[in-house]
């Protein structure tokens, strides 16, 4: 926790770290929201909130875009400001909820603008459903990272994991009759294999874990590609399409927008609610998750209070591997795709950066990867608003929002103290 | 420390010995045959290099090679083939074809330009063909080399017809395409497709309208890369939710997320494109016909040109009238497109192939 020199120059007193940053970051909302304000175009915003098989069902909205634009941006506004005289006058950091709530009232603001006075209509639920669709893998995999990197492993093999998940969960579902629960078991059990080679090399052998990490991901696309090519293609029923069913939970998936995003999704994803409530709690408040802890800051100390350094890194390092895995499912019996190569396209290095945006923090990652998931869905969709661009400027958005988030606001962080660094007794 | 050196040592040999297993170079015996009947043939050796996707892509890797195989069969030449395992092989791969004494030397696919264009400059006494793509400066201005003849298609005029079909066959009037990266090569299949939807609202005064291509400004909706099926599923998602029933995904393999994503809709069809998808993906029974790329006619064609004895640079453009486009059968959906509509698309195809009909794309070779 080391002071800032800017931090040390304007206020003498110690302030908590992220202080300064969360000043700017409410500044830049409440500028944003009333360079918004002020550009409202004439004409009006249509908004569409239900669409498909849900009970309420709500009109398309076609409100007037001074209205549409103005209420959320002015609330966005009034929120950041607010949080910015709170943190100054009380030399304290607001409220987390204050920059939560800004920032979507600010987002809901830009894209009731981008549509206003154009013939294009805003699906929100569609982006909705698109945005989790998307960052269904990132979250996996941004989770797993979570595990390992906090044991003090560091975990590049993010996008191994996830191709070995993939491939797996395809070929062991087709060969059991196309069921895709079986998938579903192999997909963890192969992102622990990769996990396995990881920990092995880490703790064992003490190679530097980026090049382990690093190597790994070319390991298993040249695996993966190498048996699709020279076994998937030319027997039958290696390689047949399966898909999870949805499962749309009862009451819950009839109300509008929450509805058809959260609970009309198949087991896969509701198997990622369970984890992320599950690993927020324990890591923070279970006697595992401060040993986990422990041993990434300060492996020697937990070592002299008697928990076993390598054990716990090896355990967890398998455990985050699974999760990676099992999310590597996703793309192939998640989606009712058969397996193809390289079908994980680089997410796992985007889930390495959810991890680092979210400061190792599951909350923290899921956030960070719907924000990406986000960014990606609206790349995809903005043309159909009516936002006439060249081809090419929607394919960065994705990019140049990862490369803000990480740099900019992201800021410095604080990766766990030992992380990377084998332990030796 | 040297345990360590020694661990990254094994698993870093580990991961390269399976990497390469990928990509050996074939020892076809047949290849060593060389019994070819007239003269031309005997001095020609014909080889492909792949790109990454390599020669049972079912795809236009394989396509090409399926055309060496022909000039193999029917011209008697000598051939020759290799896989690259990832663009840093194209070059050495190129140079080991020359040392074994290839006298034209095709790469399959745009991404190999750079590589065959600079074996083209260091070797004046070897031809070389490339497929889907023209040669351009660092600049990207188009240049032309003595001995590389550019294999490419003016699909715009497949992807007409396909259009025209689509539109007929749309039951809630909206229709789309999307492409895998913006690049002529792509866009053309759109610019095509865009205006066969205008001819079949011309004809029969309906109003399709066309989602994810703009023609007059170029513009329109892309994956980012042809490996990503999340994102061709996202997109077919998007589309189907607008209303749109019958998708041209121009994105290879990226293209299945719109197969899956339709099998969960329930409703729609898509066009494929590049092969007849019917025969080389599971989604047969959602595809109304594809939009045909003959690259193995184009690789015969220019080794045939060659077994006659001469070498032109002029690029080889595949077009409806020599077979090098084409729009494939309608299998499954033989009885749905109207006898009116098949009949139309006959006629249309003679137009163009008279020259009568001429199918405006700036991105047209």
């Amino acid at each position: 926790m080391s002071a800032d020199t800017s931090t040390a120059v304007t206020t003498p007193t110690a302030v908590a770290p992220g202080f300064n940053r969360a000043l700017v970051g409410y500044a830049v909302i409440a500028a944003a929201a009333l360079a918004l304000a002020l550009t409202v175009p004439s004409g009006i915003s249509k908004i569409q909130l239900t669409t498909g098989p849900e009970a309420i069902k709500i009109p398309l909205l076609e409100l007037p875009a001074a209205l549409a634009v103005g209420v959320p941006v002015i609330a966005a506004a009034v929120v950041a400001i607010a949080a910015l005289v709170q943190q100054l006058r009380t030399k304290a950091s607001a409220p987390r909820w204050m920059a939560i709530v800004a920032g979507s009232l600010l987002l809901l603001g830009f894209l009731a603008h981008l549509v206003a006075g154009k013939d294009g209509v805003l699906p929100l639920t569609s982006l909705l459903t698109s945005t989790l669709f998307l960052a269904t893998p990132l979250i996996f995999g941004a989770l797993g990272g979570v595990v390992c990197e906090r044991v003090g492993i560091v975990n590049i093999a993010i996008e191994g994991q996830l191709l070995a998940g993939a491939f797996a969960g395809a070929v062991v579902a087709s060969i059991a009759s196309q069921n895709p629960y079986v998938g579903l078991i192999a997909a963890p059990v192969a992102g622990v294999g990769v996990g396995a080679l990881l920990a092995w090399f880490s703790i064992r052998y003490r190679v530097d874990q980026v090049i382990t990490g690093v190597v790994l991901n070319v390991l298993v696309l040249g695996l993966t590609t190498f048996f699709f090519k020279g076994l998937l293609s030319d027997l039958e029923g290696l390689n047949d399409r399966a898909r999870l069913p949805v499962l749309p939970i009862p009451l819950l998936s009839e109300l509008p927008v929450i509805g058809p995003v959260l609970f009309r999704q198949n087991l896969l994803v509701y198997l990622l609610y369970a984890i992320v409530i599950a690993l927020q709690i324990y890591l923070f408040r279970s006697r595992w998750g401060l040993r986990v802890r422990a041993v990434g800051e300060h492996p020697k100390a937990a070592d002299t209070v008697g928990i076993d350094v390598n054990r716990t890194r090896w355990r967890n390092t398998l455990l985050g591997s699974a999760i990676a895995g099992l999310g590597g499912a996703f793309f192939t019996i998640g989606q009712g795709l058969a397996f193809g190569i390289d079908i994980t396209a680089g997410s796992g290095f985007i889930a390495l950066a959810a991890l680092i945006l979210g400061r190792w923090t599951p909350t923290g990652a899921v956030a960070a990867a719907l924000f990406f998931g986000f960014a990606n869905a609206l790349s995809q969709s903005l043309r159909s608003y009516g936002v006439s661009l060249d081809s090419n400027i929607p394919l960065m958005i994705p990019y140049i929002v990862t490369l803000f988030a990480v740099a900019g606001f992201g800021g410095r962080v604080r990766p766990p103290a030992a992380e990377g660094v084998p332990y030796v007794k | 420390m040297k345990k360590s050196i020694l661990g990254a040592a094994t698993l870093a040999v580990a991961a390269l010995t399976l990497a390469a297993c990928g990509q050996a170079p074939s020892d076809d015996p047949t290849t060593d045959g060389g019994d070819g009947g007239d003269t031309g043939a005997s001095e020609v050796k014909a080889c492909l290099v792949s790109d990454a996707g390599g020669f049972d892509d079912q795809s236009f890797n394989q396509a090409g090679f399926e055309g060496l195989q022909r000039a193999e069969a029917e011209l008697g030449v000598e051939i020759n083939q290799i896989e690259s395992a990832s663009d840093a092989d194209f070059a050495p791969n190129i140079d080991a074809m020359i040392q074994e004494g290839c006298t034209f030397v095709i790469g399959a696919g745009f991404l190999l330009e750079d590589a065959i264009q600079s074996a083209a400059e260091a070797n004046p006494e070897v031809n070389f063909g490339l497929v889907d793509s023209g040669f351009s400066d660092p600049d990207f201005n188009p240049v032309e080399l003595d001995n590389a003849k550019p294999l490419l298609f003016n699909t715009a005029e497949a992807a007409f017809l396909g259009g025209y079909v689509a539109a007929s066959m749309s039951e809630t009037g909206t229709i789309a395409t999307y492409g895998g990266i913006p690049i002529p090569s792509v866009q053309i299949f759109m610019d095509g497709y865009s205006d066969g939807v205008d001819q079949y609202n011309e004809d029969t005064g309906s109003d399709v309208t066309l989602l994810g291509w703009d023609k007059e400004a170029q513009t329109g909706d892309f994956t980012g890369d042809f490996d990503n099926q999340s994102n061709g599923q996202n997109l077919t998602t998007t589309f189907l939710a607008q209303g749109a029933d019958i998708i041209l995904p121009v994105a290879g393999p990226v293209g299945l997320g719109t197969g899956a994503a339709l099998e969960a809709n329930g409703s729609g069809a898509m066009i494929w494109v590049d092969s007849d998808g019917y025969l080389t993906t599971d989604y047969g029974s959602l595809i109304i016909t594809s939009v045909m790329k003959e690259i193995g006619a184009s690789v015969f064609d220019s080794i045939e040109e060659q077994v006659g004895g001469s070498f032109s640079n002029e690029p080889y453009v595949g077009t409806l009238e020599n077979g090098g486009v084409s729009l494939a059968e309608f299998h499954d959906f033989e009885g749905q497109v109207s006898q009116e509509v098949v009949d139309r698309i006959a006629e249309l195809e003679e137009q163009i192939i008279s020259g009568e009909l001429v199918i405006e794309s700036p991105n047209a070779p």
